[in-house]
């Protein structure tokens, strides 16, 4: 299936699960609790950019609001969103989705406005429990505000089916590192996302299905276990890939950057596959998939343990260890070259580049930076800078 | 005899106490310079519990305050572009530019750049940007940050949300205790805490007494004159000032002076000013327009009680968590309609600030509501603070413009 074919089945999904009587939850930041909203018998739904509509409605919102929440609020303004019993906005993670929540209230105040907000410093156990009691107050709220009570049992098999959904969606993204033509970057990128937007059995098991049959492809699977634990658990050392894997293998960055949108640009390109890309370290893909699963006798602490483990988010405290784990991925997964996205009027994207940017141009890495807005309204200026820079790969 | 030739000659009348401004500005940048030698300076945020450090014998200086200077001697463009020569992109915050370029040209900027940092001290009550800019400025400088995070508080600040950043202030003891081999005081605590509360009254005293009218003071005025309490609360020669500046309001409001000579119609600001071009408060003290009040400046509010070192902490956390832009758009809308009524005010201007997401996005539904609330008109000009590349004078006046013709 096209990547447009398994959105379009994520969509008629999410509205078969609606229409059964479930009610679902749009969320706007990827690291959002999965299980929380599951065990609430709800249906969580990432909501996404739509690239057909434009950034509209400057009586709400100005020009320099970033791209990715004028793009949200014009699918809102449209009801191009999906149908959903609230929304769940990130407090603290940036000012744009913090701002964009105050707005919404005031111009949809039909709309069953959730928020929680995030801890930004690097103080572990301080953190957690701010971000624990947040998920006990947002459960209590979706409890008395949509009258369905967080069930333990609901809890324990959403957790389940949240990690079986990430170990076959890591699987997948392992499986790419060591032979990336097996499964196009657009098909992972869609299973992602598909199953993220309308995340029922069908998704999983679309996920389930695709996992296992690279496995048996690739030849590979006493590999795979090995690599799992050492990016889990940040030894990079030892994921020790097979000598001679084909040139060149790009890495993909960005914060809120859709991989829909990675995945069309490269589809434009002429006599160029996406297996170039072996990777990427987006919000919505690798850093999601790579969150490990909620672990412990209090839901609310190991859910919020589980969020801020997720691998480095540029809303978050410490980029000194962002750029290290960044180095440290490049060069245990023979990375060549990096493409950085950065959604115009972002904060936390356009921050961190130049670092990320100084960071790899030390490691004598080529890196290509594109600016990148939800409506790719530049999709053939950013398919040539893509160009240019495979050429640039290919010629050292 | 000065203030006699401008009542008669100016549209506006300069504060006598604004030169003091120069001489504490003097004394800044020579502890500043002294303290970074020395291996104990910081950089810190304008919302950060500046008391702690002062305390603790740490010295402080402000990005922010550099980047008005900068903005006000109008070289915004140039240095905010030796920031975007390093791949920051002009859509990032001016202050923040302005800080990275400066960092990174100090030489080429000599009124705005500031001496070396050991430490960076960052909260972001006022915004999300400070983490990253910080992070920036480390990258560059070598000297590491703290980040004290006060999430954005709605409604009534909640017991978890005071407990986490209790412990984000004793991490910040720590951090300065272990970075600097420092301890803080009861006493000095204490002392520090006074000065700063002392301060802080006396500069809402003033902003106070322009619900008089005419107003003793126009935008420009408390703009220009914040910028001890900012940088200087909780030490003894910015109590000073402000007694200083306090007495000649008090005096001004005696003799029924206004900062505006033909006080005609009362506007309220809102947002931080566009530091390069403050004659546009005095092209429309000519026809009269003063602004009593302006949301920025009343940023700084209440005073510490505590006795010791605990107790202040414990109040700190409430004073900087709900500080006005950490507390949502309908906290702002409510502090804008209040001081509609207080100062009895006729309109507003939303200065629609592109560098500042956090003070700025919500304005156009803000406007609506403080109209449909107050009754009186209000317009969103939009551009920049120290970037005047954002800043378009002509479109500006037409809005405004557009808007006093409502009072005719």
């Amino acid at each position: 299936m096209t990547f447009d074919e398994v959105i379009e089945q994520s969509k008629v999904e999410l509205g078969e699960m609606v229409e059964s009587g479930r009610l679902a939850i749009g969320i706007f930041y990827p690291h959002a609790p999965y299980e929380l909203i599951l065990a609430h018998g709800f249906i969580p739904t990432l909501l996404r950019t739509d690239s057909n509509i434009g950034g509209a409605y400057e009586t709400s919102l100005q020009t320099f609001a970033c791209s990715l929440i004028r793009n949200m609020y014009s699918q809102r303004e449209m009801n191009q969103l999906p149908e959903v019993s609230g929304f769940i906005f990130p407090g603290n993670t940036c000012d744009s989705l913090q701002n964009l929540g105050d707005v919404w209230r005031v111009r949809f105040p039909e709309d069953n406005v959730f928020r929680l907000t995030y801890p930004v410093a690097d103080t572990s156990e301080a953190s957690i429990r701010f971000l624990a009691e947040e998920l006990r107050l947002l459960s209590e709220k979706l409890s008395n505000e949509l009258g369905q009570p967080f069930f333990d049992d609901e809890y324990s098999k959403a957790v389940d089916f949240m990690q079986s959904f990430r170990e076959a969606a890591q699987t997948l993204y392992i499986v790419r590192l060591l032979v990336p033509d097996i499964i196009t970057y657009s098909s992972l990128a869609s299973l992602v996302r598909g199953f993220l937007s309308a995340p029922g059995d069908g998704a999983l098991e679309r996920v389930r299905t695709a996992a296992k049959q690279v496995v048996d492809e690739s030849g590979f699977r006493e590999d795979i276990e090995r690599i799992r634990k050492g990016i889990l658990t940040h030894q990079f050392q030892d994921i020790k890939l097979p000598p001679n894997l084909p040139r060149p293998r790009i890495a993909v960055l960005g914060g809120m950057t859709e991989p829909e949108a990675i995945a069309k640009i490269i589809e434009i390109l002429p006599k160029t596959s996406d297996s170039v890309i072996v990777l990427d370290i987006l919000s919505f893909g690798f850093k999601t998939v790579f969150t490990p699963p909620p672990d412990g006798s209090d839901p609310f602490s190991a859910m919020a343990q589980s969020i801020l483990a997720s691998p480095g988010e540029p809303t978050q405290e410490g980029l000194r260890n962002r750029v290290t784990y960044l180095k440290d991925l490049i060069s245990n997964l023979n990375i060549h070259g990096l493409i950085v996205c950065e959604q115009s009027f972002c904060d936390p994207d356009e921050f961190e580049t130049p670092s990320l940017e100084k960071a790899v141009s030390e490691m004598n890495l080529p890196i290509v930076r594109l600016p990148i807005d939800p409506e790719l309204s530049d999709l053939s200026r950013l398919g040539v800078r893509i160009q240019s820079f495979l050429e640039q790969l290919e010629s050292e | 005899m000065t203030e006699e030739r401008e009542k008669t000659e100016k549209p506006y009348r300069k504060l006598e106490t604004q030169a003091f401004l120069q001489q504490i500005a003097f004394r800044q940048g020579f502890e500043a310079l002294e303290a970074s030698e020395n291996g104990r300076l910081t950089w810190v945020t304008s919302g950060f519990p500046v008391e702690i450090p002062i305390a603790m014998d740490v010295g402080v200086v402000y990005p922010e305050q550099a980047g008005a200077i900068i903005g006000a001697q109008k070289i915004g463009p140039e240095v905010c572009g030796y920031a975007e020569d390093l791949g920051y992109s002009q859509e990032l915050c001016s202050y923040a530019r302005a800080s990275i370029g400066s960092t990174q040209r100090p030489d080429d900027v000599p009124m705005g750049s500031l001496p070396p940092p050991q430490a960076l001290l960052a909260c972001n009550n006022i915004c999300g940007t400070v983490l990253r800019w910080y992070d920036a400025i480390s990258e560059m400088t070598g000297a590491p940050v703290f980040l004290l995070d006060t999430p954005p508080v709605e409604g009534e600040q909640l017991p978890h949300h005071r407990a986490y950043v209790r412990n984000g202030l004793n991490e910040l003891v720590g951090f300065l205790s272990s970075t600097f081999n420092t301890t803080l005081e009861d006493d000095k605590f204490r002392n520090v805490a006074d000065l700063s509360s002392n301060a802080i009254n006396l500069w809402t005293n003033s902003l106070e007494a322009c619900k008089n009218k005419p107003s003793p003071l126009n935008c420009a005025d408390r703009f220009l004159t914040m910028a001890p309490v900012v940088s200087s609360r909780g030490t003894e020669h910015c109590v000073e000032f402000y007694e200083m500046l306090f007495a000649e309001v008090e005096d001004r409001v005696k003799q029924n002076i206004g900062a505006v000579g033909d006080e005609k119609i009362r506007l309220l600001w809102d947002n931080i000013p566009p530091w390069f071009i403050l004659r546009f408060f005095n092209q429309l003290a000519a026809r009269g327009v003063s602004f009593p009040a302006d949301t920025y400046t009343h940023a700084w509010s209440g005073a510490i009680e505590g006795v010791d070192v605990s107790s202040i902490l414990d109040e700190m956390v409430g004073m900087y968590s709900n500080v006005y832009l950490n507390k949502g758009l309908n906290a702002k809308i409510d502090k804008m309609c209040q001081l509609i009524k207080d100062y009895d005010l006729d309109g507003f201007i939303m200065f629609s600030v592109r560098s500042c997401k956090r003070y700025s996005l919500g304005q156009m539904a803000s406007k609506e509501i403080v109209t449909e609330r107050t009754g009186v008109p209000g317009v969103i000009i939009e551009g920049d603070m120290v970037d005047s590349r954002l800043f378009n004078e002509a479109q500006i006046q037409t809005r405004v413009d557009a808007l006093l013709e409502m009072f005719v």
